[in-house]
């Protein structure tokens, strides 16, 4: 070990500072030669000028010692791989062609292999970016009744923890609430408030920008209202006024007054932008029936997770022993705060698969790839010949090939780096879109220090695929046969190998390309049936909620009563405020879309039920009124439909044909598993619903892929839709001024009403067909560089195996054959093996094809255009070598032998 | 001056950790010290000296810093490290070993066989 570490050191000084090791080394041997000298001068009394010959003879050359010396410190290897590398460089010019190809194939396996590293690493093992946050723990309750699944936590439990669990300290709990902020501006925008316990910022340990933290004080029952408001809620609502600090603003019908200010990108505890004091009062709930809440901690000073997890299993046997009607089964354990969202070991060994797999992209480009290579090396196989002969070792040789292969794919690294940095901003940034506050502040895709050493090691594996393996090839035992007839210019002669390959790639081309492209493109154009005549300019969408509190034990149900009348009477003023609005043609509401698995009754009586996965909604009965959609048979849902638990259904025609077969109407069904547990209209399980009425197709959950997909429409009684979706359909308003206007009267009407982001249905099937667009763009740049990579590979092999004849043919021309006679040789030879590899090829990919269900058709064809793109480009490549053989002299082509 | 025999391959490295071991030594020194102790009776190739010396440090067996020569030049010096002393004593074990097996095959008469 010892030895190790001053061979390395030796090593380092050698390589950070070699001109200083070769004059040191040339001192040394200097005063040696100077010392004999003075010594055979005085010894033998030479005069000093022989002196000096004499011991500079006796040394022998400093200049061969110094090598010596460099090479007993393991430095040679080093300097020659260097000027392997700058060879490689050069090589890189001279062959563009190959370099393109082979770096742009590299680069897409070895960008996607890095994109999906730091994806799996960013949920696998994500960091939390706070200091010390690997420290930051989460307290949680699992139930050993329920296969250890998540229990809420509640106020009491806090309490409990607070007092024995000395290993966690500042431990502290946050709940999110839906709130509408209001600024003394007007403006009203719905934010998920983080009310959390004032150690949490402690926790966090970062400073405020502006004012203080909430502190334990602002807990007290009583005490002023107060909130901390983050860094963009500071420059959006109040433009940044360095005077925010005293200034109020309102969640919904309450004031608080602004403290402090949290600096850009603090959004702990998940993803908040304002907090306000944790105000739970565990004496006014009754254990088991206060608000679920979240426990956070840092771990003590010199604390261990096992120590705290020790000492929180103590703790919950007590409290199992002392509550055993509630917390018998209940296990608590603590967990870092980074995992606390996702922690499913089993999911990790899946996404380590898959990215195993994605890995293997790389290593079928990489093959690829060394074709090519292998096709050069192969015409170089006289310069390695000759090489070898001179006293290279096949080491050397191989390393100098491994170098050329190694600045290749070093370079589609550094490409494929950047592309998988664009990559993972974008999904980053589409991540924010699309689920903004409830996707935690670290979840972020980053390229770290460890996706950089991924990506080398992925590059030198794809130098050795490339490089090694070609030059082990090509200097094996074969070479001395090859320095033998370097003479006679044939070159390696291995035409069923050659064949092999050529039949090979042609028929891997034409077999993987077209069903790959054909399934991608299915994904991202679902046929379906033919879209409707949709208008879906002017309607807008916009989710609505009101602010609801959680009062304790007695009141609660009294609380829930009276909210649910208020919800019922504020959305039907609302849809009826809005419906009196200029432009406006119709205001409805409809829920969330849902998925479950319903038994339909048979037809007929006696015949068999069916089970089907669907998926369904409930709605405002003027919901197809206000989008348009025609009745094909039945009838909207009438007043009566609402009374109690409705049954009545409304199916839309993709539903009717593909899982009733066309006869809707009087058809029975009942709900087998719903997704989320309860069922539509509030029935009963195993309750019976009846399809009323058969509606055109038209979207609801908006807008992917609604063409062609069955859905099942409930009725929902007034106030029952919490959150609901308000829909508004419009004439002629400009979108920017009627959200603005929506909002407003919605404020006007209710400030705790919350209304989200108002978006137009059009604009979102834009932003869905960008969407689609670039993924497409991806899909066709990763097909369009193996379909590259796959003609170029032809093109190098048929090249190859053309040129090896021109011998061949110069010689038959000498003895008076046709040139035409001569290239339909040539060409017929190549067709054949063209022709089989696209036979195979097409064989293969037709089975792939049969396989699948749809889009057989595009998919044929697209094949037939790949093996007639594969065959010109193998004609092309033989075209240029057969024309060079017919050029050369007769009496040079006999000369070569 | 005595008849000076051919070094064994292998042994300059023992040598060198011998040399060594006596006190600090610079590059020449050690040429002067194998010549010295070996009664001048083992030549050492003047510049195949530095390579060995070379490995040896590159081995982590002696290390060298500059210095100030006897005559006030300035000179690298070697010393044996800590490593170097273990593995001396293992080769002059080794050595030994072979020494007198070497010696007792020699020394064998017919009878004893």
């Amino acid at each position: 070990m010892n030895g190790l570490l001053a061979r390395a050191r030796s090593l380092w000084r050698g390589l950070l500072r070699p001109g200083r090791l070769a004059a040191d080394m040339e001192e040394e041997m200097r005063f040696h030669v100077e010392m004999e000298a003075e010594r055979l001068a005085r010894e033998r009394g030479l005069p000093p000028a022989e002196a000096r010959r004499q011991a500079a003879v006796a040394f022998g050359g400093i200049e061969n010692h110094k090598e010596q010396g460099r090479d007993a410190r393991g430095l040679t290897w080093i300097h020659g791989l260097s000027l392997d590398l700058r060879l490689g460089l050069r090589m890189l010019v001279k062959y563009p062609g190959l370099a393109g190809v082979g770096v742009l194939g590299m680069a897409v396996a070895i960008g996607f292999g890095a994109g999906l590293f730091s994806f799996v690493a960013a949920v696998v093992d994500p960091a939390l970016p706070l200091d010390e946050g690997h420290r930051i723990v989460a307290v949680q309750n699992l139930d050993a009744a329920r296969n250890d699944q998540a229990r809420e936590t509640q106020l009491h439990d806090l309490a409990a923890w607070r007092e024995g669990l000395r290993a966690v300290e500042e431990l502290g709990a946050y709940r999110t609430v839906d709130r509408n902020l209001l600024t003394p501006d007007g403006r009203a925008e719905p934010l998920r408030i983080a009310e959390m316990s004032a150690s949490g910022f402690r926790v966090a340990r970062v400073p405020p920008l502006l004012g203080r933290w909430l502190v334990d004080e602002d807990e007290r029952p009583g005490a002023p209202p107060v909130v901390v408001v983050g860094y963009d809620v500071w420059q959006r609502r109040f433009a940044g006024d360095p005077g925010v600090v005293g200034r109020t603003l309102r969640l919904g019908n309450d004031v608080h007054t602004v403290v402090g200010v949290m600096p850009e990108g603090f959004a702990f505890p998940v993803n908040n932008r304002l907090w306000a004091p944790l105000r739970l009062d565990p004496l006014v709930f009754e254990r088991g029936e206060a608000p679920p809440i979240d426990v956070f901690g840092r771990l003590a000073p010199g604390a261990t997770l096992e120590q705290a997890q020790a000492q929180l299993e103590i703790l919950g046997r007590r409290t199992a022993a002392a509550h055993p009607d509630t917390h018998r089964h209940v296990r608590p354990r603590v967990l870092p705060y980074a995992r606390s969202f996702i922690d499913a070991p089993e999911l990790a060994w899946a996404l380590y698969l898959v990215q195993l797999l994605g890995s293997l992209l790389l290593g079928v480009i990489a093959v690829n790839v060394a074709i090519l290579v292998y096709a050069r090396t192969a015409a170089r196989a006289g310069e390695i010949a000759v090489r070898l002969a001179l006293g290279a070792g096949r080491a050397r040789v191989v390393a100098q090939l491994f170098a050329e292969a190694l600045v290749l794919s070093l370079a589609a690294a550094a490409v494929g780096l950047v592309g998988a940095g664009v990559w993972a901003r974008q999904a980053n940034a589409y991540m924010d879109r699309m689920a903004g506050e409830q996707v935690p502040f670290w979840w972020k895709i980053a390229l770290s220090g460890n996706t950089v050493a991924y990506v080398v090691g992925l590059a030198v594996l794809g130098a050795v695929i490339v490089g090694v393996i070609p030059a082990l090839k090509a200097t094996g035992p074969r070479v001395q046969s090859t320095l033998r007839a370097l003479g006679g210019g044939t070159g390696m002669r291995m035409g069923r190998t050659w064949t092999f390959l050529v039949v090979a790639q042609v028929a891997a081309a034409v077999a993987i390309l077209p069903p790959t492209t054909a399934l991608a493109w299915q994904e991202l154009f679902p046929a379906g049936a033919a879209a409707p005549d949709f208008d879906a300019e002017g309607i807008f969408t916009a989710g609505l909620g009101m602010d609801r509190e959680t009062p304790p034990g007695a009141e609660a149900e009294r609380y829930e009563r009276e909210f649910a009348a208020r919800l019922a009477a504020r959305q039907a003023e609302l849809a009826a405020r809005v419906e009196a609005e200029p432009g406006v043609a119709a205001a409805t509401y409809v829920g969330g879309v849902t998925g479950g698995v319903i038994e339909v009754e048979g037809p007929r009586p006696g015949a068999e039920s069916t089970r089907h996965g669907v998926r369904y909604l409930e709605v405002d009965p003027g919901v197809f009124d206000a989008f348009g959609a025609a009745f094909l048979a039945g009838r909207v849902f009438r007043p009566e439909d609402l009374a109690g638990a409705p049954t009545a259904v409304v199916v839309n025609r993709s539903f009717a044909e593909q899982v009733l077969g066309g006869a809707a109407l009087g058809r029975r069904f009942r709900y087998v598993r719903a997704e989320d547990g309860a069922l539509p209209g509030g029935t009963e399980a195993g309750a019976w619903y009846e399809v009323v009425g058969v509606v055109e197709d038209f979207p609801v959950e908006l807008p992917y892929r609604w063409e062609g997909v069955g859905t099942l429409y409930h009725p929902a009684a007034p106030g029952r839709l919490d959150p609901a979706t308000l829909v508004v359909r419009t004439r002629g308003v400009a979108p920017e001024g009627f959200a603005a206007r929506l909002r407003e009267v919605t404020t006007a009407l209710d400030p705790t009403l919350r209304l989200g982001e108002v978006r137009s249905v059009s604009h979102q099937q834009r932003e869905e067909a960008r969407t689609r667009r670039l993924l497409t763009l991806g899909i066709l740049v990763a097909v369009l560089s193996v379909v590259l990579l796959s003609a170029a590979g032809i093109h190098a092999l048929m090249s190859f195996t053309v040129a090896q004849r021109r011998r061949e043919i110069g010689i038959r021309m000498a003895l008076g054959a046709h040139p035409r006679r001569l290239l339909a040789s040539v060409f017929a030879r190549a067709l054949r093996q063209l022709g089989a590899g696209a036979a195979l090829g097409g064989l293969l990919g037709s089975a792939a094809i049969a396989g699948g269900e749809d889009g057989a058709g595009q998919a044929a064809g697209l094949l037939l255009a790949v093996a007639a793109l594969m065959l010109t480009v193998g004609m092309l490549a033989a075209l240029g070598p057969a024309r060079r053989g017919l050029r050369i002299q007769p009496m040079e082509a006999l000369r070569e032998d | 001056m005595a008849e000076s025999a051919e070094l064994l391959p292998g042994t300059l490295d023992l040598l060198i950790l011998k040399s060594v071991s006596l006190g600090r030594l610079h590059g020449y020194g050690v040429l002067l010290r194998i010549e010295q102790i070996t009664g001048g009776a083992l030549q050492v190739q003047q510049g195949a000296l530095y390579p060995a010396l070379y490995r040896l440090e590159h081995q982590g067996l002696i290390e060298s810093e500059w210095g100030v020569s006897d005559n006030n030049r300035r000179a690298k010096f070697y010393r044996l490290t800590a490593a170097g002393r273990k593995r001396l004593g293992e080769e002059v074990a080794g050595w030994n070993r072979l020494a007198d097996a070497i010696a007792l095959a020699l020394r064998t008469t017919p009878r004893e066989i």
